[in-house]
């Protein structure tokens, strides 16, 4: 049967291929930098950090978005590139 | 093994004549038995069989094909009460649909009246970007210390998109309850995907509600009355019955 091939599936040529890693990694870095920047939010709300801590955090979070801001413009990513779509579950990261 | 099944699209309780081709181009025929019509086709299991719909089914232009033409049968028959079934619903042969018919005959039959002199409505709420709150100006912030301040302009947009989210959940739950009230029956459906339905607009309603004719001016005059603030309120339809008529296999 001669169904062509849905848009959204990968194909394995080395152009795309290489673009899709790309994507798939920096979807999990800025995974983890938002899951770690709420944290900071949440014990920051709390209470339970030095000023110090909170100073050194959130330049740290800062230059990390930066950096994330500079390799998707590098590999002519949008922030909804790096969205997973989970189905039933919605998307991987919250959307603006 | 037969290599042809029987498609069914409806259910009713009188036949009216379908003249439009159904599924596959296949001409759509009527089966009748007791007090119900069934309007079937005869489709070939090559495309319509178990194995090969699994295919089809992730084919987005074969299903936009079959679903258009699902569609237009049932709106030929829906000029009298009809309970449509489910998408690519497909029997061994005819005996199996007379058999459905004697064995669910009473289902259907509660069905059909339930939503005779009564359409489908389709109602959907979409918030804007700018549907919450705006974001809490930000001072400047202690320009020493970047750091903190970056974090708390984290925290307000993180509370502001949670407050949003929170008050746009309120205004859905809100805008449901008011046409339930006015509604035979309602049901929510699962909000689209925004890139399925070509709205870059959050959904935050997708509902279906049965409504008595003569109360059609009515319903559209809430429907329109539940929009503004940020909230784009839509209504389709009328349709034929299709969320209120859904039997569970069995």
């Amino acid at each position: 049967m001669a169904t062509e091939s849905p848009a959204w599936r990968i194909k394995a040529d080395s152009e795309t291929v290489e673009r899709d890693l790309t994507r798939l990694v920096l979807t999990l870095v800025e995974l983890v930098r938002q899951l770690v920047e709420r944290q900071c939010v949440r014990r920051m709300d709390q209470g339970d950090l030095t000023e110090e801590q909170i100073e050194v955090l959130g330049v740290t979070l800062m230059r990390l978005e930066e950096a994330m801001t500079d390799l998707c413009e590098r590999f002519g990513l949008t922030p909804e590139d790096l969205n997973l779509d989970l189905g039933p579950l919605g998307t991987l990261l919250p959307t603006e | 093994m037969s290599d042809s099944g029987t498609y069914l699209y409806a259910v009713a309780s009188e036949s009216v004549p379908v003249d439009v081709p159904g599924v596959a181009g296949t001409p759509v025929r009527t089966l009748t038995r007791g007090a119900l019509v069934a309007y079937v086709s005869t489709v070939p299991l090559a495309e319509f069989g178990e194995e090969p719909l699994r295919h089809s089914l992730e084919d987005l232009d074969w299903l936009a094909e079959t679903a258009r033409a699902h569609h237009r049968v049932v709106e030929e028959a829906a000029r009298v009460p009809v309970a449509p079934v489910r998408l690519v619903t497909v029997y061994a042969d005819d005996d199996q649909v007379h058999e459905l018919l004697d064995r669910r005959g009473e289902e259907f039959l509660a069905v059909l009246f339930h939503v005779t002199g009564r359409r489908e409505w389709g109602v959907k709420a979409y918030a804007g970007q700018a549907a919450g709150p705006a974001a809490t100006p930000v001072n400047g912030g202690d320009p020493g210390r970047p750091g903190t301040s970056y974090l708390s302009r984290r925290r307000e947009s993180l509370r502001g998109r949670e407050q949003a989210r929170r008050l746009a959940v309120t205004r859905a739950e809100h805008i449901h309850a008011s046409l339930s009230r006015l509604a035979v029956a309602s049901r929510r459906h699962r909000a689209q995907d925004p890139r399925l339905s070509g709205h870059d607009e959050w959904m935050l309603l997708n509902g279906a509600y049965l409504v008595d004719v003569g109360r059609d001016e009515e319903f559209a005059a809430l429907v329109g009355s539940l929009g503004g603030d940020g909230v784009d309120v839509r209504l389709t339809g009328p349709w034929a019955p299709y969320s209120f008529t859904v039997l569970e296999p069995g």
